[in-house]
């Protein structure tokens, strides 16, 4: 089955929040990244070598296996989501991606250039012109205005005042800030605060951007606003997005990708259809037992190829949610007919096949296990 | 629903309990009986060496001589010796350079600039009346004649705290971004602030002998520690979401440090510099006794041939002074948070119609002022460097002012302070003096007053404490003792460093001058501590004895300890007693402030739940507030150990004895500086000895931290 990231469906709408830069290069790709915390480095490393788990390393060795073997990419325009409980250490490989922590083994290439082999000085420049990050607890600066704290980024490379400031200015409109400029950081709330935070990542006009739990410090009904201000803004900006998250269903709402992380290691990788329709493991699938299925798995992943005639009735999009189709298949138990993009129909879906699907998953989940390995 | 438990399990139940109860009963015992054996040990040592006594003199190290040699090679060779021509001659001239030119800076200046400068400063750090209050403050120093020794001292105390943040400020960043950098500096700055000031005196003595320059190189090794440590923490405790995110922008080091750490760093820093100068300023006067002029020579003198009333006027200056910088630059630590409106009066005015006028007269002056200011300073708006005047009006209006009235009386020839404002006040408090001794000695002829109070601290406590550490108990003993005491409280290690602390002392010569001033040390700490946790408790139960203590802990603590000696002596002549009682009220304020402030810190839940319990107040202060509060409370009263000894010694200059008088003895006279660094030396050990035993046993009240 074919990958859908969801915005590639429509045109893109709006304008453009600075240029995306536009290079055949996968921006981020990482290979094997490991991080262990500890003294014991080359022991531990050995001990790893050999494949002992994570506490057996931590016991013979004394270190901690943060992040272990962590392979993936993440494509132009992609929003990549590494969900994980506390202590998995999404955090950690969050900060590897950007050598704010030196990763122990394993390399990251941005655009294709392994950051590891960067010296100080190229590793800011890194930095400065391609790179952003969005932090927990919002990481502002409270000693200056909130101007001051979005134009930070051009400050740092020796932009001149007005210009910053006519950026910062812009940005700050754009996250619908644009009369707290002269406030500082501590008399706005936390979700104000927070997007500050998003205006400061976006001053600089990065391709790549980190999101450290930007949302878990804020209220539910304020995380929603700001989820749905992220995906409105990436709608439109298409930039690189890399987003920790320990919400499930914040994974599944931003994300064209899931990581799903534990003890240090990926246990799946895909989109949030596939793990929800086909979760690798016991681990996984307790995460999916309350999700909103219906609203993630497709018409797609259910329609019966088409074999000889074509039902009756307007027909539905391959990458409609079952949620869009839930009302016509209730009312109505004919088959409906599905269709691609270009509105070739290929194949039909009906209420039988839906109601066996979500009754199968809610049960035991294996159903089509390793269709997603081929993503990885 | 009453089915009583089977009778099986009732014994079981009774039986746990007993040995629960068995088991309390032998841990309350044992820590009994391990005192009683420690004792027990002590005094059979006691009894088996009566004979032997203080500790043998022939035993003693004659460092005093090797320290007087060194001196006179010193002296021999200050002018031949590459270390000093090429190290040491260059940073004292140029020290003496500074100074001089500060000093007479400030005397060229008009003094009715020096007041108006004095007062500006504090009206934009406090606000309008603080201003004037500074102002008259200001003009205190010359209404007692003291004008050229207080500008002395402004001019000492500017160049000392000016090398001090010089040397501190990078230090401490230093410190904070090189770890190993603090830990190798974290136990030289224990020790630089357990030790009493004037230590610091006689090292320095000896390599650029007496004169302004060695004080100001003593004042600047005492007060630096605070700023090296404020500046470390301040930046330490910025928080590290932020460096991280500066890092992430691609912000280098520098201007991480300069953007990110140092302006959120910047409280703290300031609060070093604020105790930074208090420091300094408790020690230059101190630093008289080695030449460094000023209003501490005055004090010193006055107090050397028992002129009291000029004592305490030049001792009031020095308050002046301490409160002016103290207020000056706390005010300054929160300067541009809030915006302080100009105000005269008290609010509680307010109502009077007459004061309201006054009020928006001076408001519209104000503004006035400003327009004028601004029209003034926007001619350097583009200037860097100045552009800060077009921001701040009054500044740039003050300071034209000032500059402009410089001129003028430079150009029309400078007055001189007028004795038309001069005061003194000297004659009335000497009257006072003899007054107290007439009549309050013996208080209408009967036996009480304050000889009788002073001598029977004196018969029945000093001295036979002196005594008995001195000359009844064995040294071993004593040796025996302290190693037995460490070993309880922090183990085989501070045992060993107890036992050579307290030999050092005999090997020192020092035996006898060490158990003096011991003896008035132990003495002191316990009245302090008598006193001071009872009003701890007291301020933290209620708020409104608290309002009324701090003003009075406010003063105690911001003057200079040398000055607090003067109106003890009023009331109790010269002697060991007058320095005893001004070491309890230095040291007053620590143990009263860190008892309220441990009991206030606990939090309100344990309070409540006590309360909701049904706990009377006394039981809640006795299981909860104050078991809670221990750890502050054995701090409190480590700070009053530490306060007292260096009281203690400082009181060597009115008769106090003991070590004190020896180091002070070291500092007025070349013959004997070798045995005046020894006694420092001794007081050094004892410090390191008290300070050690003391913090074991806090450490023992701290509760167990919920580790991972």
């Amino acid at each position: 089955m074919a990958l859908h990231p969801r915005h590639v469906k429509g045109e893109s709408r709006g304008h453009y929040i600075g240029p995306v830069v536009t290079t055949e290069q996968t921006p981020l790709e990482c290979h094997e990244i490991t991080k262990v915390f500890g003294d014991n480095l080359v022991a531990a490393r050995a001990r790893l070598a050999d494949g002992c788990d994570r506490q057996m390393v931590l016991d013979q060795t004394g270190c901690l296996v943060a992040v272990r073997d962590a392979t993936f990419s993440v494509e132009r325009g992609e929003t990549f989501v590494v969900m994980g409980l506390s202590g998995s250490g999404k955090s950690t490989l969050i900060r590897c991606l950007s050598r704010l922590i030196e990763p122990t083994s394993g390399t990251v290439k941005i655009d294709g250039t392994p950051i590891g082999d960067l010296d100080d000085q190229e590793l800011r420049e890194l930095r400065r012109q391609r790179l952003s990050m969005v932090f927990q607890h919002f990481g502002l600066f409270p000693h200056r205005k909130v101007i001051d704290n979005v134009a930070f980024g051009l400050e740092i490379q020796g932009a001149a005042k007005a210009d910053r400031y006519e950026r910062a200015l812009e940005v700050l409109s754009v996250v619908g800030l644009g009369d707290w400029a002269d406030h500082f950081p501590q008399q706005l709330s936390g979700g104000m605060q927070q997007r500050v935070g998003l205006a400061r990542a976006l001053c600089v006009e990065p391709e790549i951007l980190f999101f450290d739990e930007p949302f878990s410090a804020l209220d539910p009904l304020i995380r929603r606003d700001m989820q749905d201000e992220l995906l409105s803004l990436q709608a439109r900006m298409r930039r690189t997005l890399v987003f920790i998250t320990h919400d499930f269903h914040e994974a599944l709402k931003l994300g064209d990708r899931i990581a799903i992380m534990k003890d240090g290691e990926f246990v799946q990788v895909g989109t949030p259809e596939q793990i929800v329709s086909a979760p690798a493991d016991d681990y996984v699938r307790e995460f999916t037992e309350d999700a909103p299925k219906t609203k993630v798995i497709t018409v797609g992943s259910v329609m019966q190829p088409l074999d000889g005639e074509v039902p009756a009735g307007e027909p539905v999009n391959l990458d409609a949610v079952l949620d869009d189709v839930l009302p016509r298949l209730l009312a109505n138990p004919a088959a409906l007919p599905v269709a691609d993009d270009q509105g070739e129909v290929v194949g039909t879906v009906d209420r039988d096949r839906v109601v066996a699907l979500l009754d199968e998953n809610s049960r035991s989940g294996a159903a089509g296990a390793g269709r997603n390995a081929d993503q990885l | 629903m009453t089915a009583a438990p089977p009778a099986t399990g009732s014994s079981e139940v009774a039986g746990a309990v007993e040995a629960r109860l068995t088991l309390d009963r032998r841990r309350r015992t044992r820590s009994g009986s391990e005192l009683a054996v420690g004792l027990a040990i002590v005094v059979a040592a006691q009894l088996a060496l009566s004979a032997v006594g203080g500790f043998p003199e022939s035993w003693a190290v004659p460092l005093a001589d090797w320290i007087d040699d060194a001196r006179r090679w010193v002296i021999n060779n200050q002018t031949t010796h590459w270390s000093f021509s090429f190290i040491f001659n260059p940073i004292s001239d140029s020290i003496d350079w500074g100074l001089r030119t500060v000093e007479r800076f400030l005397l060229w200046l008009p003094w009715y600039v020096v007041a108006a400068a004095g007062g500006m400063v504090a009206a934009s750090a406090l606000g309008m009346r603080a201003g004037l209050l500074a102002a008259v403050g200001v003009l205190y120093f010359g209404a007692i004649e003291l004008w050229e020794e207080s500008l002395q001292t402004v001019a000492l105390m500017t160049v000392a705290v000016g090398i001090s943040v010089a040397i501190g400020v990078p230090v401490g960043i230093a410190s904070a971004r090189y770890d190993r950098l603090q830990r190798s500096l974290r136990p030289l700055l224990d020790a630089m602030q357990t030790l009493p000031a004037f230590v610091y005196l006689i090292p320095v003595v000896l390599l650029f002998g007496v004169a302004r320059v060695p004080a100001i190189i003593a004042t600047v090794v005492y007060a630096l520690p605070p700023v090296i440590r404020l500046t470390d923490l301040g930046i330490r405790t910025v928080s590290p979401a932020t460096v991280e995110a500066a890092e992430m922008f691609g912000a280098t080091p520098r201007q991480t440090l300069r953007k990110v750490q140092l302006p959120q760093a910047l409280p703290s820093v300031l609060t070093g510099i604020n105790q930074t100068i208090m420091m300094a300023l408790s020690i230059v006067v101190i630093a008289a006794l080695i030449g460094a002029g000023g209003l501490g020579q005055v004090v010193l003198e006055s107090l050397r041939r028992l002129f009291v009333g000029r004592a305490l006027e030049a001792g009031l200056a020095i308050v002046v002074l301490a409160m002016l910088m103290d207020r000056v630059t706390h005010g300054a630590a929160g300067l541009g948070t809030r915006r302080r409106r100009l105000r005269l009066m008290p609010d509680s005015l307010e109502r009077l119609g007459f004061v309201r006028s006054v009020e928006s007269a001076l408001e519209s002056l104000d503004r006035f002022m400003c327009r004028v200011g601004a029209s003034l300073a926007s001619p350097v708006r583009r200037t860097p460097g100045l552009a800060a005047l077009a921001r701040h009006p009054r500044w740039a209006l003050g300071l034209v002012a000032l500059v402009v009235v410089t001129i003028a009386s430079a150009v029309l020839g400078r007055p001189e302070f007028p004795s038309a404002i001069t005061f003194s006040f000297a004659p009335a408090i000497d009257w006072l003096v003899d007054w107290v001794r007439d009549n309050l000695y013996e208080i209408g002829g009967t036996w009480f007053g304050t000889g009788w109070f002073s001598d029977s601290i004196t018969i029945y406590a000093v001295t036979p404490l002196r005594e008995l550490f001195s000359a009844d108990l064995a040294w071993p003993v004593v040796v025996l003792a302290v190693a037995l005491a460490g070993w309880r409280l922090g183990g085989a290690q501070l045992a060993t460093f107890c036992t050579a602390c307290v030999a050092g002392l005999g090997l020192l010569g020092m035996w006898t001058l060490s158990m003096d001033t011991l003896a008035q040390v132990i003495v002191a700490v316990v009245m302090a501590i008598l006193c001071g946790i009872p009003l701890g408790v007291l301020a933290a139960r209620s708020d409104r004895f608290e309002r009324m203590l701090k003003p009075v802990l406010d003063f105690l603590q911001t003057i200079p300890s040398f000055v607090l000696l003067v109106p003890v002596i009023i009331m109790f002549n010269v002697g060991r007693i007058p320095g005893i009682i001004a070491s309890v009220l230095y040291a007053l304020p620590a143990a009263t402030r860190l008892t309220n402030l441990g009991i206030r810190q606990v939090e309100g839940e344990a309070t409540e739940a006590s309360r909701a319990f049904g706990a009377t107040r006394g039981q809640t202060l006795r299981k909860v507030q104050l078991p809670l509060a221990a750890p502050s409370i054995m701090a409190g009263i480590n700070q009053t150990v530490m306060l007292v000894l260096a009281m203690v010694v400082i009181a060597g200059l009115v008769g106090g004895g003991g070590l004190g008088l020896e180091t002070v003895k070291g500092l007025r006279r070349t013959d004997s500086v070798g045995s005046g660094f020894v006694a420092g030396l001794a007081i050094v050990l004892l410090a390191m000895l008290l300070d050690r035993l003391l913090q074991a046993w806090t450490r023992r009240f701290t509760p167990v931290e919920g580790g991972r």
